[in-house]
C-alpha cells in the first residue's frame, strides 16, 4: 500500500484526497449539522455564495446547496458503486469465462458485447430508464425509490459490456502463457486455473477501468436528469442539476455548485484510473 | 484470379459481422418495448368494434409475439417507414416527418464538432508531442486530461450561463437554420459546438500526442532529421500521416460519446434536433417513435464505424495487409 502511494504524483494525490472527501460525506452526510436538504428556507431563496447560514447559497426555492451537494453524494455515489460493482462482476465473469473456453461461446459473447456497445452508452441507458420507468397511469409518477432502482439496473446493463470486453481481452492475453498451459497439462481443474492463475492477472486491468467506469456512471446520472428521466424529487447531484436545468438565470449558483462538484469528482476518478493504468502498462512492459 | 475471390471474401468478412450487430441491436431495442410496464396495445389501440381493433393491431404489428413485432418493424424500417406517432384521438403522424427536420440539425451539430475538434487537436497534439516533457507540454497535458474528463453538459451549462446569460455575447438557447440567416445560425451554434468540442479536442489531442511521441522515435524520423529536413516538414509530412490513422479511428469511436452528448446538449440549448425529439417521444409516451430513433442511432453508429474502417484500410496500407494476412 505504501509502495502504491509512493508512485502517486501530485494530481493523483489530490484526486485520492478529493475522492476520500466525497466518500467521507457519503458516510457522514446525514449526521453533519447542515440544514435539511429537502426543506426550504423561506427567508433565503436564491441567496449567493457565503450567505449567513448558507455557505454555498440556496437555489431559487430556498434549498441549501451545500447540504444538497453533500447529501446528494450519497445517492450519486451509491448508484455509481452499485452499478459498476454488479455490472463489473457480471461483465468480468462473462468475459473471463468466454475467453477461457474460446470457440463458439466466445464468438457469441463477443457478438453480444459488440451489439450492446453499438448503442452509445448514454442512449442505451436513456432507453432502458425511459421504458422501465414508465408509469402505468400518466397522472401518477412512479415511486422515487423505484426510479433509483431502475437507474441502477439500467446503468448496470450499460457497464456489463464495457468491463466484459476489457476482461475478455485481458484473459485472452494470458490464457496461452506457458504457466497456464503447464497447469492444464498437470491436470489442474479449470475452476482452479481460472481463480488461481487467470483472475489475479486480469484483476489489475479491471481495477484501472473500474475507476473510469465510475466516472461514466456519475456522468450518466447527471445526463439522465438533464434528459428528464433521472432522479427529480430526490437528493442527488443529478437531481440538483435536473431541477435547475430549465431556469438557472435567477440563481446561477444552484447550477454551477452541483456541476462543478460532479466534474471534480469525475476528474478525480479518471485521474486515479489513468494512473493505475500507466502503472499497469509499465508492469506489463517489464514482463 | 485468387485475388478477386480474396477481395470478395474480405468484404464479406467485414460486412457479415456488421449486419449481425445491426440485426442484434435493432432486435434488442425492439425487445425493450416488451419491458414496458404498460402494454403497447393498451397505449395505442383505440377501443372499438373487434374488426377495427384487429385491423389496428395488424397495422401496428402487434397481432403476434415479440419477434413478429420486430420483423414487422424491421420490414417497415428497411423500406424507410419509421413508424407513427399516434395521437390520443387516433390520428397519426409518420415519424419520418419529424426525422426530416430533426436529423439534419443533429447531424450538422455533430459534423461541426468533429471539424472544430480535428482542426484544433491536430496542431495541439503535435505541439505537445514535440515539446513532450517540457513545462508547456505538462501544463497543456494536465489541462487536457481534466477537460477530457469533464462531461460535455458541464461545459454546456457553464457556457450558457457565463457567455450566454452573464456576458450576453451569444444566445444562450434556440436554433436558427442556415437558410434563415447564416450569421444567426453560426451564433446559435457556437456554444453547443464548443461544449461538445472541448472534451473531444482534449481526447483527440491526447491520443495524437502519445502517437506522435511514438512515431518520433522511429528510425526514419531520425533519418529525415539527419538529412536536414526542417522540423515543420518532418512533423507535418512524415509524422502526421502515420499518426492520422489513430486519430480517425478514435474520431470514429468517439462518435458514440458524441451522439449521447448531442442529445443532452440539445436539451440544454433547446435545439430541435433528434435529442429533443427523443425527449418529446419519452414525455408523450410515443414508444414506436422512440424505438425507431434509437435503432437509427445504433445503425448509423455501426455503419459509420464500418465505413471509417474501410477508408482507413485504403489510407494505411499496413492495416490493409494485416487484414489480408
Amino acid at each position: 500500500m505504501r509502495k502504491l502511494w509512493s508512485t502517486f504524483n501530485l494530481p493523483t494525490k489530490i484526486s485520492v484526497f478529493w475522492v476520500s472527501l466525497v466518500f467521507f460525506f457519503v458516510l457522514t452526510g446525514s449526521f453533519l449539522p447542515l440544514p435539511n436538504p429537502t426543506e426550504y428556507d423561506p427567508d433565503a431563496s436564491g441567496v449567493g455564495l457565503f450567505s449567513a447560514g448558507h455557505l454555498l447559497g440556496t437555489d431559487i426555492n430556498g434549498y441549501d446547496l451545500l447540504s444538497n451537494v453533500i447529501n446528494g453524494a450519497r445517492i450519486s455515489i451509491l448508484i455509481a458503486l452499485v452499478s459498476v460493482g454488479i455490472g463489473g462482476l457480471i461483465g468480468s465473469a462473462i468475459g473471463i469465462g468466454s475467453a477461457y473456453v474460446r470457440g463458439k461461446v466466445d464468438l457469441a459473447v463477443n457478438l453480444f458485447f459488440n451489439i450492446l456497445l453499438s448503442i452509445p452508452n448514454l442512449v442505451l441507458g436513456l432507453a432502458l430508464v425511459a421504458i422501465l420507468a414508465t408509469s402505468v397511469d400518466p397522472a401518477i409518477p412512479i415511486d422515487p425509490n423505484r426510479r433509483v432502482f431502475i437507474i441502477i439496473f439500467s446503468l448496470t446493463v450499460v457497464i456489463i459490456p464495457i468491463l466484459g470486453r476489457i476482461a475478455r481481452g485481458a484473459t485472452l492475453s494470458w490464457v496461452n502463457r506457458e504457466f497456464i498451459v503447464a497447469a492444464r497439462s498437470m491436470g489442474m481443474k479449470d475452476r482452479h486455473i481460472i481463480f488461481k492463475h487467470i483472475v489475479p492477472n486480469v484483476l489489475p486491468a479491471i481495477y484501472a477501468v473500474i475507476f473510469l467506469a465510475i466516472g461514466v456512471v456519475i456522468v450518466a446520472e447527471g445526463a439522465l436528469s438533464l434528459l428528464g428521466v433521472g432522479i427529480i424529487d430526490g437528493v442527488s447531484w443529478g437531481a440538483m442539476i435536473g431541477r435547475v436545468a430549465g431556469d438557472f438565470t435567477y440563481a446561477p449558483q444552484s447550477m454551477y455548485v452541483p456541476v462543478i462538484v460532479l466534474a471534480l469528482t469525475v476528474i478525480a476518478f479518471n485521474q486515479i484510473g489513468d494512473h493505475l493504468r500507466t502503472q499497469l502498462d509499465s508492469r506489463e512492459g517489464k514482463i | 484470379m485468387g485475388n478477386k475471390l480474396g477481395w470478395i471474401a474480405n468484404v464479406l468478412k467485414r460486412i457479415v459481422p456488421l449486419l449481425l450487430v445491426i440485426f442484434g441491436s435493432t432486435l434488442i431495442v425492439s425487445l425493450l418495448l416488451q419491458l414496458l410496464p404498460v402494454g403497447l396495445k393498451d397505449l395505442y389501440v383505440a377501443p372499438g368494434d373487434p374488426a377495427s381493433m384487429k385491423q389496428q393491431l395488424k397495422s401496428l404489428g402487434l397481432d403476434g409475439n415479440a419477434f413478429t413485432f420486430y420483423f414487422h418493424w424491421l420490414n417497415d424500417f428497411v423500406h424507410g417507414n419509421f413508424g407513427y406517432i399516434i395521437f390520443p384521438g387516433g390520428g397519426r403522424e409518420p415519424v419520418s416527418n419529424r426525422l426530416a427536420t430533426a436529423l439534419p440539425i443533429s447531424l450538422r451539430l455533430v459534423v461541426y464538432v468533429q471539424i472544430v475538434a480535428l482542426l484544433v487537436s491536430v496542431p495541439l497534439g503535435i505541439f505537445t508531442a514535440y515539446r513532450a516533457g517540457r513545462r508547456s507540454d505538462r501544463a497543456i497535458s494536465y489541462s487536457l486530461f481534466a477537460a477530457a474528463s469533464v462531461p460535455n453538459f458541464v461545459f454546456g451549462l457553464l457556457l450558457a450561463i457565463f457567455v450566454g446569460v452573464k456576458l450576453g455575447w451569444l444566445p444562450p438557447l434556440g436554433y436558427v437554420s442556415p437558410s434563415e440567416g447564416i450569421v444567426e445560425h453560426i451564433k446559435t451554434m457556437i456554444l453547443p459546438v464548443l461544449s461538445l468540442a472541448i472534451p473531444t479536442i482534449a481526447t483527440y489531442s491526447r491520443l495524437l500526442r502519445s502517437d506522435v511521441i511514438a512515431t518520433l522515435r522511429e528510425d526514419y524520423v531520425t533519418m529525415a532529421a539527419s538529412k536536414g529536413l526542417s522540423n515543420r516538414r518532418i512533423l507535418f509530412t512524415h509524422v502526421l500521416r502515420p499518426s492520422s490513422t489513430t486519430l480517425f479511428t478514435s474520431a470514429a469511436l468517439n462518435m458514440g460519446a458524441l451522439i449521447g452528448g448531442t442529445l443532452v446538449i440539445e436539451q440544454i440549448f433547446s435545439i430541435p434536433g433528434l435529442g429533443s425529439e427523443i425527449g418529446i417521444a419519452i414525455f408523450s409516451r410515443q414508444f414506436f417513435a422512440l424505438q425507431s430513433y434509437i435503432a437509427l442511432i445504433a445503425v448509423g453508429y455501426v455503419l459509420f464505424n464500418g465505413i471509417i474502417d474501410v477508408i482507413l484500410g485504403f489510407v494505411d496500407p499496413r492495416t490493409r495487409e494485416r487484414r489480408n494476412a
